[in-house]
């Protein structure tokens, strides 16, 4: 008769070590639309309305929200951790300093975006947005990684999202703060408009995550790379153009009309792919590396 | 569940990352090329206009508004500003032997006083033409209030120049006004525009 016996399968230690990123960046990213999504039905369904200086410190009071968030989420326990990612905040606030010194003055005064790309055709603008706000963006955000932790500060794939969502949270603050100030918008558009800079923002870092993974710890064909650069900047260049589009309505004989459901709606099934998407990649990718590995029998997993 | 690795696997890049990284700084400066280059295909996109009657043909940005109906032959204007747009008007006018361009500027200036908010003429000048000859030139300013009385938005203070060009008994006067704000950079498209005018 052959004995049998329980065999208790223990979590790898260093599962522990480090903070886990998609839950948090999921629960942050989660908290911000319900916010978003609360502030857009209280003004359609309810008639909220603020006006003058509440209305203007209510806007800007929603900037701050994501960088908030990812500080209560992501950044601040960190610490808590064995092995903290340390320079999540230096790359934020670096992130944030180069929107302010580099992005916003290439977009706004060297390309002049506002001259000549809304009076432009669809096709157009999609690969106007593309070129110019989306290449810079990515080049900003990708340089500030490069520079800061790339590679030293890799120990894990999860390395590279945490690291990649600071550099979103820190450069969609800068837009943010800048957008709502020149704008002044209605709260319920100011909250559109943060979400957007942050989904845009998201959307193409983690494009830029899973060729940053590829190459750093897949040792990728050296395209894949730069190929990911491609499509974050094109993820921009999508997204970007789409938001004020829906969020305006047809101009009509009683003006102007804006339709802040249709921006939000488009902006939260942009958020659930690029989440999902990403994440669906990334684990892929994870998994296939972890049976290449298992079949070398290397013990470390990589 | 993660799989994480106690310390970084890839301090020492491989001959693949280290060509990715270059093909990636290649991709940033390439697109900002192609940027650039799409911004200049589309600020500097020209139109050309001709009007047989009126024996006029000029060039354009093409991205400006362009009118046929009112007191001139045509009229282009910069759309994409959000003050005052900047504009060129071309019109023509009769002139006589014995008609100075101080008369031509003169009746402008008599029917401008009647429509336009604080219009004042800041001096008289010449203007000399791309082909070396002389034409007369007339500055003035004056407020300009939104269209709408619907938009709460402040006067702008406008800059105008007005060139008028005499040739076979015909004066053709090209106007330009801009926000004065902006009139020293948005008076390059009227040089460029007197370049390509032909009548």
């Amino acid at each position: 008769m052959r004995s049998t016996r329980a065999v208790t399968i223990s979590p790898e230690p260093d599962e522990f070590a480090v903070l886990p990123v998609w839950q948090r960046i999921a629960l942050q990213l989660g908290i911000l639309s319900v916010i978003t999504l609360a502030i857009v039905l209280a003004s359609e369904l309810l008639g909220l309305q603020f006006g003058g200086t509440v209305r203007r410190v209510l806007s800007l009071a929603l900037v701050p929200l994501p960088l908030l968030l990812w500080l209560l989420l992501s950044a601040l326990p960190e610490d808590r951790f064995a092995r903290p990612r340390r320079r999540l905040v230096g790359v934020a606030i670096l992130s944030g300093l180069c929107a302010s010194a580099f992005g916003l003055p290439l977009v706004d005064d060297f390309f002049q975006i506002g001259q000549w790309l809304p009076l432009e055709s669809v096709i157009q603008r999609i690969v106007g947005y593309t070129v110019t706000v989306g290449v810079v963006d990515v080049g900003i955000k990708f340089l500030v990684l490069r520079f800061m932790v790339l590679p030293q500060d890799l120990r894990a794939r999860s390395d590279v999202v945490a690291y990649a969502m600071a550099a979103a949270v820190g450069y969609s603050f800068y837009i943010n703060l800048v957008s709502i100030w020149r704008l002044d918008p209605v709260w319920e558009l100011a909250a559109i408009v943060v979400l957007s800079n942050i989904v845009i923002q998201f959307a193409s870092s983690m494009a830029m995550t899973l060729g940053i993974v590829a190459s750093y710890f897949a040792n990728a064909f050296p395209s894949v790379l730069p190929l990911s650069l491609v499509v974050a900047a094109l993820s921009t260049g999508l997204i970007a153009p789409q938001v004020p589009g829906l969020t305006s309505g047809p101009l009509g004989t009683a003006g102007n009309i804006t339709r802040p459901l249709y921006g939000i709606v488009f902006l939260l099934a942009v958020l659930l792919l690029s989440l999902a998407g990403t994440y669906f990649l990334y684990r892929n990718a994870e998994r296939r590396q972890r049976e290449i590995t298992l079949g070398r029998g290397d013990g470390n997993g990589l | 569940m993660a799989f994480e690795v106690p310390r970084s696997p890839v301090a020492q890049l491989t001959q693949r990352q280290r060509l990715s990284l270059s093909l990636s700084y290649l991709v940033i400066a390439v697109g900002l090329l192609a940027g650039i280059n799409q911004r200049d295909s589309a600020l500097n996109l020209a139109s050309v206009y001709a009007n047989d009657e009126a024996g006029i043909t000029a060039v354009h940005p093409a991205r400006w508004l362009l009118e046929e109906t009112g007191d001139f032959v045509f009229r282009v204007r910069d759309m994409s500003y959000r003050g005052f747009n900047t504009q060129i008007e071309v019109s023509t006018v009769a002139v006589g032997a014995d008609n100075s361009a101080r008369n031509v500027f003169d009746q402008l200036s008599l029917a401008r006083a009647q429509s336009l908010i604080d219009y004042h003429v800041l001096g008289y000048d010449e203007y000399v033409l791309p082909d070396e000859s002389s034409a007369s030139s007339m500055a003035y300013s004056f407020v300009a209030r939104d269209a709408s009385p619907f938009l709460q938005g402040i006067s702008s203070v406008v800059s105008g120049l007005d060139i008028l060009i005499v040739r076979r008994g015909q004066a053709v006067i090209v106007s330009f006004r801009s926000d004065s704000r902006i009139y020293e950079r948005e008076v390059s498209t009227l040089r460029w525009f007197i370049e390509n005018l032909e009548f």
